[in-house]
């Protein structure tokens, strides 16, 4: 099989089982993954769904049960454990809990990738200084781990991981322990470093927003299979799985806006009101559809949420309103609504969560 | 002073050897037994299953051997083990002869004690280093012995204090030293100043090691 030159990362029919105490854990079934040179490749799903497992494959600290990898034009089940050492040394690697030494300083951590290296003592602490610097801890150097806050123990990581000039990032729910902001600091570092050398970055999470922050590709994980990937633009204003549409729904909070308004307010609605929750993608965020509406059916719109998010220069938008009005002046504007390619869902009141199979958008069928 | 300890003052030549065979003892089985329970604990480690050098066989054989050495009571040990004395040092009798019996009697305590100050190395360091290609020696040395440092340092403080316990008892084959003295002289023949004496200077050991250890270990965790 030939190995695609602009595929760093190929893995094919990728299976992981765990076998203990008779217990038979299939944590990867059957993956196949191809990640172009230069991308920020994105693997989301809920712990347990075998993203850890299946990016540990990528440098075989993870042996896959069945399936091959390839890294840079190199199958890695082939090499001796020599060669494998090598070929890691080209993919670094970040972790959940940065996994920094203790008992070394900053810039002794960020030098010990480069204690197997020959070079002398002077050049190894001048690389790692300048790491440092890339990552802007210089003033950190002589520090130890346990001085600094998540942040820069992460972009200690990060430095350390860069050391071997590596052409792969591999990054492990590498923002899930850190503050919204901190997480932004260091998405925008990855990104940086994706744009100035040229590294590709495979990143796993559990938040759709920092798929939508950095990556141009993801994969969405479930049950240790891939559910649904491509075009991070497309996959968020298009999904075609219910997962996926919950990933994206509760990272613009109107997951919970839904369930605040249908469960938890006292919402009550006349004869002539209908809830609604719409779906706005692309182009038809920016028209004057609602007020067009209004005018156009004799109804009231009251909006009781609505968000708008820009991935990759597409509008989605998110709205949650009540429609008051004669039934039929409804039924038409929701009519007119859905073929302007608006996404409808009629919400129930009173802890019920909507009527979706009769009303929306059945994401079950679209398989 | 002759007044209150009249049979020390009456030794005191005998108290001065025997002082120097207990720090023998201590010293000479310290070091190979370190050696040697350096090397198991860190072979307990790295072939545990899941472990860098994961080899189910020679983990459970090295677990099962270990835990068995630490079952034996030491006063049983010193005579179960003297063929293999008289094989070593060609004599069963004496401070030099009781090495090995307290070698074997403390290096599966500290094996132990090293493999458990080994496993507190957070697993996570460990795939990291993986991760950047350290080889298992490489993961050994840079990693488990440096970042586990300072809890060996304090098992090994822990280690020498039950060492210098042991090499009382060994004075049950004629080792000499301080123990030696308690029993033999001062308990049998009812002298108890020698007895006590013998006791306030095995304590006097046993404060030092842990100030100096205490001091070498601040030194080292500076982290």
């Amino acid at each position: 099989m030939a190995v695609s030159l602009n595929n760093i990362i190929e893995l094919k029919d990728i299976s992981v089982t765990f076998k203990n105490d008779g217990n038979v854990v299939k944590a990867v079934k059957n993956v196949n993954l191809k990640i172009e040179r230069g991308d920020i490749y994105g693997i989301i799903g809920y712990s347990g769904a075998g993203k850890s497992t299946l990016v540990r494959v990528i440098n075989l600290l993870q042996a896959p049960t069945s399936g091959t990898v390839s890294v840079a034009e190199q199958r890695l089940q082939e090499l001796k454990p020599q060669e494998l050492r090598q070929a890691r040394k080209r993919v670094g690697m970040i972790f959940q809990h940065f996994n920094l030494m203790k008992s070394r300083t900053v810039l002794g951590n960020v030098e010990y990738p480069l204690l197997s290296k020959k070079i002398s003592k002077k050049e190894r602490r001048e690389k790692a200084t300048n790491l440092l610097n890339l990552v802007g801890l210089a003033k950190y150097a002589d520090e130890y781990p346990s001085r600094l806050s998540g942040g820069q123990k992460q972009r200690v990581a990060i430095a350390r991981a860069l050391a071997n000039d590596p052409d792969v990032l591999i990054s492990d729910e590498a923002t899930s322990a850190l503050d919204p902001k901190t997480t932004i600091s260091i998405l925008q570092l990855l990104k940086k470093l994706n744009v100035e050398l040229g590294l590709t970055i495979v990143l796993i999470t559990h938040e759709m927003q920092v798929i939508k922050s950095i990556c141009h590709n993801v994969a969405v994980m479930e049950d240790g299979e891939i559910i649904e990937r491509g075009r991070v633009a497309k996959v968020f204003t298009a999904p075609q799985q219910k997962l996926t549409n919950d990933f994206i729904e509760t990272s613009t909070n109107v997951q919970a806006a839904i369930k605040r308004i249908t469960a938890e307010i006292d919402l009550q609605l006349a004869a002539n009101q209908r809830l609604v929750y719409l779906n706005f993608v692309g182009n038809t965020a920016k028209e004057g559809i609602i007020s067009g509406l209004a005018q156009k059916y004799q109804i009231d719109i009251n909006i009781l949420f609505a968000n708008i998010d820009q991935i990759d220069g597409e509008n989605v938008g998110y709205m949650i309103s009540i429609f008051s009005g004669q039934p039929e002046l409804i039924n038409g504007a929701i009519k007119s609504l859905i073929s302007a390619d608006v996404k409808v869902r009629i919400l129930e009141v009173g802890g019920s969560k909507g009527d979706e199979a009769a009303n929306g958008v059945d994401y079950s069928e679209r398989n | 002073m002759a007044s209150i300890i009249p049979n020390v003052i009456e030794m005191k030549a005998e108290f001065v050897q025997a002082i120097f065979e207990t720090l023998y003892m201590t010293f000479f089985s310290a070091i190979v037994s370190g050696v040697l329970g350096l090397i198991f604990g860190v072979l307990l480690v790295v072939t545990k299953p899941g472990g860098i050098l994961a080899d189910s066989v020679s983990y459970s054989v090295l677990d099962k051997v270990i835990n068995l050495l630490r079952s034996i009571p030491f006063i049983i040990l010193l005579a179960v083990i003297s063929p293999l004395t008289q094989f070593l040092i060609g004599t069963t009798v004496g401070t030099t002869a009781a090495l090995v019996p307290l070698i074997f009697g403390i290096f599966p305590f500290y094996a132990r004690q090293v493999q458990n100050a080994l496993l507190d190395v957070a697993h996570g360091v460990i795939e990291a280093a993986q991760s950047m290609g350290s080889s298992p020696m490489e993961i050994i040395f840079r990693v488990y012995l440096k970042e586990g440092l300072a809890d060996i340092l304090r098992v090994s403080i822990a280690t020498v204090i039950s060492l210098i316990g042991l090499t009382t008892m060994a004075g049950a084959i004629g080792s000499g030293g301080l123990g030696d003295i308690a029993i033999s002289i001062g308990y049998a023949r009812f002298e108890n100043d020698i007895t006590f004496v013998a006791m306030l200077i095995i304590l006097a050991m046993v404060f030092i090691v842990q100030f100096v250890g205490d001091l070498i270990v601040k030194r080292v965790e500076r982290y």
